[in-house]
């Protein structure tokens, strides 16, 4: 009886994903409710997790729960220790959500609602969900080995480098393409920048209190900065309206630049208790509870999308971002459908903590499915704005106009009418000079989100959600910088560790000082690049931290492909085997045509080539944009090589271990058996 | 009700582990020692050593 229940709900559940599916797959014309859009992600995301997910954890990978993991083997009560489940789970997912899944359906708004919601809905279940899973159960077979180590143990030394590199270069690229979304966001906005700047005071006082006044707790000391930051919101607002002030607090682009290059440099080499660890507390709690708020809104308001399924942007001509709908949706949403940076997190602290190995399943798989939620609640954000507006905001100077009036005189060209006194009403109504030209996504982000947080609250406050939203971006990619810095310098002390013993010493000031100087600048060049990009920057950084966030999806698949080869489950090598091959499929395509596209808003060598044929190439700008394009090439060139290296070094591996002339040695953790008490736990 | 207050104590138990408050009990419980200032700090020095040499997540 309970089986025919359990599969008649079920059935329901399959027809009900089906149906809303349909609807938002074939509606057309009028505005549709983007309660459509969730009920299509729920309901896919629950069979996605209770069937598919259950196949892959009991067929393909045998999750054992007599096996004892390392959290119960290895305990030592600091990174060793058996957790909760649903607390592990909590943590984890805190650990994959970034900024790429708010971020990158925002972007990939431009192509309309449905290649976006339709990418995120199936990546996520078959696609990013199973590298995490997949990774996350190798890790803890490994005890908590780390993505690096795995690729060098399973694959070889070239693999094992090739990886190291990978993450290094992706490193740079990701910060550079943050920080230009902080950037943009701040630009002439003295309430931003201010409310912003007071973060960094304010993490000092929490890290001094934290050390000095009351050591241990945390908690406290969280909600005293989230009070503290909720109070420089408001003092943003009365400095932007104060004569004397908001000039000091209304910087350029290029001055911003130079604020978070500094920024990541002290963020590197001050002791972390002081600044970093504050943040990074309070910059987790504000995430989770804008999500939280988010969804609430989402479901109080139920706002109905304005941007239609399809733009005209698919045929590759987007003011936002150059390239067709494929490969370019598909490596501009990245977190939120599969994402290589959480391969990282899954081989970081989470298979030190996983109690039972059956957690695995919600952990891995159920936490990437949520991420999926985050990334389509971003594009609803980004729909519920009127189409005009959104394009207004994202489109850069350089392709629709450098004035107001020219601006909306294109967008509304292109059948999006907006007006530059609509424009200018609005950016008064949320605090702003202008909203034009807000490249990178995080301010028509905020707009979205003050927007259905203004439905649930009224739209007297529209310009204090506006404030409140970016100031949540900013602080954890912040925070993602300061982090990122210091990780990028730890990796290249490790590396010039070989050359010179001393530069390899993490507390030699002198190497630290270089080692985090090197990195700064690196990205900081990148960052500057975006900043004096006529077409806005995010139109180059994106793809390019699209491309090699992919590629190490690749990475990470090429290594669960490889172990699920060895572990005899080469019948199930399609699980990781298909999302592999789509990976490499889309990113080889996009990485093609960034560097060979004769379309000069595609290609980068097309558009050196654009530039050098204006006959201006003696200009020191030009000159200096041509070079940069060449180097975008050369580092996207870079990328493809690096993976190509890898998968050529897997596929050896796996015809050898195939045709029986290489062994087919695991290097797993002998079994134990389990003693652990879960009601303990 | 019952439901209700198990849950809140699920997330208290989430945000202490975020916090590392509950990291920084299993460890004055691993090492048999009392809280203090200095323990603090010992204890989230190395904590934080750890995790700022792992990347972060996009």
């Amino acid at each position: 009886m309970k089986r025919t229940i359990g599969c008649l709900l079920w059935a329901a559940v399959s027809a009900l994903a089906a149906l809303a599916l349909g609807t938002v797959a074939l509606h057309r014309g009028e505005a549709i409710n983007s309660m459509w859009l969730v009920l299509a992600a729920a309901c896919t995301f629950a069979l996605g997790y209770r069937f598919y997910g259950k196949f892959i954890a009991a067929r393909v990978m045998a999750l054992d729960a007599r096996r004892a993991t390392p959290a119960e083997r290895l305990r030592d009560g600091l990174d060793f220790e058996p957790t909760n489940q649903w607390i592990l789970f909590g943590q984890h997912f805190a650990a994959i959500a970034g900024p790429g899944p708010l971020v990158g359906p925002v972007l990939a708004a431009q192509f309309g609602y449905l290649p976006g919601t339709l990418w995120i809905v199936a990546g996520a279940v078959l696609g990013g969900a199973v590298q995490d899973f997949t990774i996350l159960f190798a890790s803890m077979r490994r005890d908590g080995k780390s993505l690096g180590e795995m690729a060098r143990e399973e694959i070889g030394k070239l693999g094992g480098f090739t990886a190291l590199a990978t993450v290094l270069l992706i490193l740079i690229i990701l910060q550079a393409t943050v920080a230009l979304v902080v950037v943009n966001a701040l630009k002439g906005s003295p309430w931003g920048t201010f409310t912003v700047a007071a973060t960094m005071p304010i993490a000092l006082f929490m890290g001094l209190y934290l050390r000095h006044m009351r050591p241990g707790k945390v908690l406290e000391c969280s909600l005293i900065g989230f009070v503290l930051v909720v109070a420089a919101i408001f003092g943003g607002q009365a400095v932007s309206e104060s004569a004397a002030l908001a000039p000091v607090f209304t910087l350029t682009g290029t001055g911003l630049a130079v604020a978070i290059i500094l920024y990541g440099f002290f963020g590197s080499t001050l002791p972390v208790w002081l600044l970093l660890a504050p943040r990074g507390y309070l910059s987790t709690f504000v995430k989770l509870g804008v999500i939280f708020l988010l969804a609430v809104g989402i479901l109080a308001v139920r706002p109905e999308l304005q941007l239609p399924a399809f733009t005209r942007f698919t045929d590759g001509t987007g003011p936002i971002f150059g390239g067709k709908v494929f490969p370019f949706c598909f490596i501009t949403i990245a977190c939120g459908a599969i994402s290589g940076f959480h391969s990282l997190i899954s081989s970081g602290t989470t298979p030190k903590m996983i109690a039972r190995e059956t957690h695995a399943w919600p952990i891995g798989y159920g936490s990437m499915l949520l991420e999926g939620f985050v990334a389509l609640m971003a594009l609803i954000a980004a729909s519920v704005m009127q189409p005009g507006v959104y394009f207004a905001v994202n489109s850069p100077a350089g392709v629709v106009g450098a004035i107001p009036a020219a601006a909306a005189a294109t967008i509304s060209g292109w059948g999006f009418p907006v007006t530059a006194e609509g424009m200018a009403s609005l950016a008064q109504t949320v605090g702003e000079k202008t909203l034009f030209f807000r490249t990178g996504g995080a301010p028509s982000l905020a707009l979205g989100m003050a927007h259905i947080f203004a439905g649930a609250g009224g739209r007297a406050v529209l310009g204090f959600w506006y404030h409140f939203a970016i100031m949540f971006e900013a602080l954890f990619i912040l925070t993602l910088i300061d982090a990122g810095t210091r990780v990028g310098r730890f990796m290249l002390q490790d590396m010039l560790g070989h050359v010179s013993k001393p530069l390899g010493r993490t507390g030699w000031m002198p190497g630290v000082i270089g080692a985090s100087a090197a990195i700064v600048a690196a990205w900081g060049y990148f960052l500057y690049q975006g900043v004096r990009d006529p077409l806005g920057g995010i139109n180059t950084l994106w793809p390019l931290f699209g491309i090699s966030n992919q590629l190490l999806s690749a990475v990470a698949l090429c290594v669960a492909t490889t172990i699920l080869i060895k572990m005899h489950r080469a019948r199930y090598a399609w699980i990781t085997g298909i999302p592999l091959a789509w990976l490499v499929v889309v990113t080889f395509t996009a990485g093609w045509q960034k560097i060979f596209s004769p379309l000069a808003n595609v290609g980068f060598l097309a558009h050196a080539a654009k530039l050098a044929a204006r006959n201006a190439a003696q200009a020191s700008e030009t000159r200096r944009l041509i070079f940069n394009d060449r180097l975008d090439a050369v580092v996207c060139g870079v990328f493809l090589l690096l993976v190509a290296t890898i998968l050529l070094d897997s596929v050896r591996v796996w015809i050898g271990i195939l045709r029986g002339t290489r062994p087919a040695k695991l290097n797993e953790a002998p079994f134990v058996e389990t003693s652990l008490d879960l009601e303990r736990v | 009700m019952k439901r209700l207050k198990k849950a809140g104590a699920l997330l208290m138990a989430l945000l202490r582990e975020l916090a590392d408050e509950s990291a920084y009990r299993r460890h004055l419980a691993a090492h048999g020692r009392p809280h203090s200032a200095a323990e603090w700090r010992r204890f989230s020095d190395d904590r934080l050593r750890a995790r700022y040499t792992r990347a972060r997540c996009c």
